[in-house]
């Protein structure tokens, strides 16, 4: 280093050009690293925060669900629903009712279990896999119904757009709900089978 | 509780000509076995989840944490009013581009703040439109939404258990959220429309009214 400044004085333009080089990319790696390291600690404090206690959650749920047989009587329950066209679409009329649909959101946590649910049906073969797509949309038209007056304060809203922004998204639910389950079942065509 | 039903069980095989306890004795031995077994079922099914999903989820989300943080959220803020205008060539800008990039980089529930951007009347159709691709989104870009990952996981479970790919349902489940939420944001848009009108000759005739 002492060389560099000592030679400086006359060779100077090439060895700032180095220098000036150097500091780039040190700066530039150690920015590239720290983003990355801070990106993992965002990830590990997501999933400690968010994702463990959901898995904890959901694991308490099918361990009662699997041992006790409510899953089986559930299930029968669901089953004649989730494997057809019209059982799916009056799931999903279900769900957006406007006074069931703010009750069915928060967190999505029934739909995450009826999700859990219908998925060892699939996985036992009780269900056809094809109707995997048409059943994701057929147990969510309710979401965010919980969120609205939320999620439109974020989006800084007066309160009157809030006052019939919460039907208007509740309504149109009704409309768009049993749509989307046709959306997704004219979609699943050719999904997961061979014929 | 887990050391006498394993004691039991060393029992039991030591000796088989043990017979299992009779009566009230017999009865609340089962319980306890039950209770236990309910417990063991649920922590079997943790650890598939906590080895199956959680490696390759921690590795994505710092890959697509540390993307985010390069792009930066500014960046989309121009989008949002861009999306603001009138015209029919914009309903794809408000309630397709719009809410899908909101929701990829601002993930749930800060992409709701990209409403601010619009005129009051496209906000609760926005809102709609954005929320309702929190779930799609998650099949392959599970960072935008890590709280409710089991609407798509709980699914793709039982696809996985029948030895079948994913690819095919996450790509179909994220195209199709795309229609979807074009489609609610213009119904949810055509509602709020409605409604405001009505809400406004209302005003107006109690005016006159009054």
């Amino acid at each position: 280093m002492s060389t560099n400044t000592t030679t400086s004085t006359n060779g100077g333009g090439a060895m700032a050009g180095f220098n000036k080089l150097l500091v780039v990319i040190g700066r530039s790696v150690g920015g590239v690293v720290g983003t990355l390291y801070q990106a993992g600690r965002d990830s590990v404090d997501t999933i400690i925060r968010n994702i463990l206690p959901f898995m904890a959650f959901i694991a308490v749920i099918v361990g009662i669900i699997n041992k006790t047989g409510i899953g089986d009587a559930l299930a029968h329950l669901i089953e004649p629903l989730a494997g057809s066209l019209p059982g799916l679409l009056a799931i999903s009329v279900f769900c957006a009712i406007p006074v069931l649909s703010p009750l069915l959101g928060p967190g999505a946590v029934i739909a995450q279990i009826v999700g859990v649910l219908l998925g060892t049906r699939i996985g036992a073969g009780d269900i056809d896999p094809q109707y995997a797509l048409p059943a994701l949309f057929a147990i969510n038209p309710q979401v965010g119904c919980d969120f609205i007056p939320v999620g439109l304060a974020l989006g800084e809203a007066e309160p009157e757009t809030v006052e019939i922004g919460v039907p208007a998204v509740l309504i149109s639910r009704l409309i768009t709900g049993p749509t989307a389950v046709v959306i997704a079942w004219l979609a699943s065509f050719g999904l997961y089978s061979n014929a | 509780m887990p050391f006498t039903s394993m004691a039991a069980a060393l029992a039991a095989t030591a000796e088989p000509t043990v017979e299992d306890p009779g009566g009230i004795w017999g009865t609340l031995a089962g319980w306890a076995e039950a209770f236990i077994g309910t417990f063991q079922e649920g922590g079997n099914f943790f650890t598939a989840l906590f080895t199956g999903i959680l490696p390759t989820l921690l590795v994505l989300l710092t890959a697509v944490n540390a993307l985010i943080r390069w792009i930066g959220h500014d960046k989309i803020d121009k989008l949002g009013e861009m999306a603001a205008r009138p015209g029919i060539q914009y309903y794809p800008v408000r309630y397709l581009v719009l809410p899908v990039l909101s929701v990829f980089f601002l993930t749930n529930p800060m992409a709701y703040t990209m409403g601010r951007f619009l005129p009051e009347k496209y906000k609760p159709a926005f809102y709609d439109s954005a929320v309702s691709y929190v779930h799609p989104i998650t099949g392959i870009f599970p960072h935008a939404n890590p709280g409710e990952l089991f609407v798509y996981l709980g699914i793709a479970a039982g696809i996985t258990q029948l030895g079948l790919g994913l690819g095919d349902l996450a790509l179909r489940y994220l195209f199709v959220g795309m229609i979807v939420i074009l489609l609610r944001g213009i119904v949810t848009e055509f509602i709020t429309l409605h409604m405001m009108g009505r809400r406004m000759n209302q005003s107006e005739t109690e005016e006159a009214a009054a």
